[in-house]
């Protein structure tokens, strides 16, 4: 509150003309003072109990190719925008793409699913959903950086603005890091004020976020696999995540051909694993969960279903 | 890192430059970072000034956010499936190649790779009628061998040729050569190959990892950063103009003995789909001359497609 006094202050001792500078601050004010929906119960299946993230959150799903989490984005990213009545949380994204994988057509095809089942569904109301999300697309960390600044802007005018996925943090890696010559301070510092920045609007503005970030090293058998899932961004990221999901895909089980012909579809089915861990009061938490991708989007597994899967392998 | 020059925006003349650089600040990204207020009275200036400059600045060089509305109702009406011509790759991928998506066709030696390349080309040359980029990295195209796919198609050589018209070749050894091409290629060369042809439509790299896999490994970091900086062009050009792009990968060895696409985990994030092409031999292979597209996969040994992963 300090901090929003003496920029009053300053607005008002300036001479004449400064009059519209007070009134942006006010708005700031007003804008972070209104609360942001909190995003805990964004997917209980996937955040059980109490360990959701919180406002202020954010949560790195980290993987190698193919292991679902852009997927997994897709899916949180229709349970954001949905309306309530169609089991949504109605509130608005920003989309930062860095490498162009944003796919649309996929992610109305899950919408479309979703919005079948609500009576009385039409072409409006997938317009109504797709326009609370905001796409903007960054094609290096220095625009990245620019785009946080401009973002601050749309949060200040948009009280419903709750969620900023960023797929993926990850994408300059090598190109900030061959930029940045020799020195590792150099080489990590776009994607650290990026990171700074970042912070404060989390603290400011009370959202969350989600960020995929691509794996750089598979699991192999001289190095163990802890070395592979291990986080390689800048140090400002890192104490920035809150919850870090890995995601993993299960390679399909050699014995199928010995099951019995039912479930012909489960068997083809490719299971994904995510083991999320975060900290609660000090202590680590972690915990997993599996699904399966169908044409309408993420469907996960129950407990006793996973148990099956894992006793067939 | 945009530098701070005179004239870059209205306010920012001669004399506000060389205060900011005294403040330390010499980029877009440094002004936009810094705390206004201690600025303007380190610089002498007034805060609205430089408030109104930085303002500016950032609506100049920040990326717009746009509605998913809009976005949706621009793809809807810009993306196309194209044939490859072959119907059972067609079922593979999911109709086709898509618009705006790099598709990465891997396999070793003599799996097949840069025919399957010369197939598309001639396809979407003659039966779709639009032009086709073709750079080719390991010289390996010959355009008698695609004449001789597309006598097979059609007898009438004005076709003929028009067909090898729409097909523009491009040879490069070196990558950065194939950043020069990309380059030029979205900054108005793609205009010009559309020219008297169909609009360009795909966009074929044979072979991306040629030109890139020389230069990983090792400690050095420009060769990673390269590869990515290609990715980067291949993915503008392909959504900005609404092109299929396919590029093909060598194969190498994992450590459990089994194959996977070449360069690498971090390659591996940027194609939408990639298909692996192996060898099967069949007995009593004959080759003849003329083969057409279709006959070539039964004579000389049936091409196996498999899906590596075809990922959302």
């Amino acid at each position: 509150m300090a901090e929003t006094g003496s920029q009053f202050k300053t607005a008002v001792a300036g001479p004449e003309g400064e009059g519209s500078v007070t009134v942006c601050a006010s708005c700031q004010l007003l804008a972070r003072l209104e609360a942001r929906r909190c995003l805990k119960d964004i997917e209980p299946r996937l955040f059980p109990e109490d360990r959701g993230p919180d406002q202020g959150a954010v949560v790195e799903l980290f993987g190698l190719e193919g292991t679902g989490k852009t997927e997994l984005l897709y899916h949180l990213l229709c349970r954001c925008v949905l309306p309530e009545a169609a089991g949504g949380l109605e509130v608005d994204v920003v989309f930062v793409d860095t490498d162009y994988s944003l796919d649309m057509l996929h992610l109305v095809s899950i919408l479309d699913s979703k919005l079948t089942l609500l009576a009385g569904a039409d072409e409006a109301a997938l317009r109504s959903c797709l326009s609370r999300l905001l796409f903007v697309h960054c094609y290096s960390s220095s625009q990245l950086l620019l785009t946080l600044h401009f973002l601050e802007t749309t949060l200040s005018s948009r009280p419903a603005l709750a969620l900023i996925l960023i797929d993926s943090i990850s994408a300059f890696y090598w190109v900030d890091r061959c930029e940045g010559g020799a020195s590792y301070t150099k080489q990590e510092e776009k994607l650290s004020r990026c990171a700074e920045l970042l912070g404060r609007l989390l603290r400011d503005y009370r959202i969350t976020v989600f960020a995929t970030c691509h794996a750089i090293r598979r699991p192999g058998v001289p190095s163990s696999s802890s070395d592979s899932e291990r986080s390689y961004l800048c140090r400002s990221w890192q104490r920035l995540v809150t919850h870090r999901l890995l995601c993993s895909r299960q390679e399909p089980g050699n014995n199928m051909a010995a099951e019995g012909g039912h479930d012909q579809e489960q068997r083809r089915q490719q299971i994904f694993t995510v083991h999320c861990t975060t900290f609660s009061s000090r202590v680590k938490v972690s915990w997993s969960s599996s699904f399966c991708v169908t044409e309408a989007g993420v469907a996960f597994l129950s407990a006793s279903e996973e148990n099956k899967c894992a006793a067939r392998q | 890192m945009v530098v701070l020059r005179e004239g870059m925006c209205p306010g920012l003349d001669e004399d506000l430059l060389r205060d900011l650089r005294a403040a330390d600040i010499k980029t877009v990204e440094d002004l936009v970072s810094s705390d206004i207020e201690g600025l303007a009275q380190k610089c002498s200036v007034s805060y609205k000034a430089l408030f109104a400059i930085r303002r500016v600045l950032l609506a100049q060089h920040t990326a717009f956010p746009v509605s998913g509305a809009d976005l949706y109702e621009e793809l809807l009406s810009s993306t196309a499936i194209l044939s490859t011509g072959n119907p059972s790759l067609d079922k593979l991928l999911d109709s086709g190649l898509y618009t705006g998506e790099i598709t990465e066709l891997s396999g070793g030696p003599g799996s097949g790779k840069s025919q399957v390349c010369f197939g598309v080309a001639v396809h979407i040359s003659y039966q779709l009628k639009q032009s086709v980029i073709y750079i080719d990295t390991t010289g390996g195209l010959a355009a008698s061998r695609l004449l001789q796919m597309l006598q097979a198609e059609t007898s009438n050589t004005e076709e003929q040729m028009e067909a090898l018209q729409r097909i523009h070749v491009f040879r490069l050894f070196d990558v950065y050569a194939l950043l020069d091409c990309l380059y030029s290629l979205r900054s108005g060369g793609l205009q010009q190959a559309s020219v008297g042809g169909g609009s360009v439509k795909a966009v074929i790299v044979d072979s991306v990892s040629a030109v890139i896999s020389p230069l990983l490994g090792g400690k050095q970091n420009e060769g990673m950063s390269l590869m990515i900086q290609v990715a980067g062009a291949l993915k503008t050009m392909a959504k900005d103009f609404n092109v299929a792009a396919l590029v093909t990968n060598h194969v190498t060895r994992s450590g459990s003995g089994e194959v996977q696409p070449g360069l690498g985990v971090s390659w591996s994030h940027i194609p939408r789909t990639r298909i692996l092409l192996e060898r099967v031999e069949k007995a009593a292979a004959v080759s003849q001359p003329k083969m057409s597209w279709s006959v070539m996969e039964a004579m000389t040994g049936q091409l196996v497609f498999q899906t590596f992963w075809m990922f959302t």
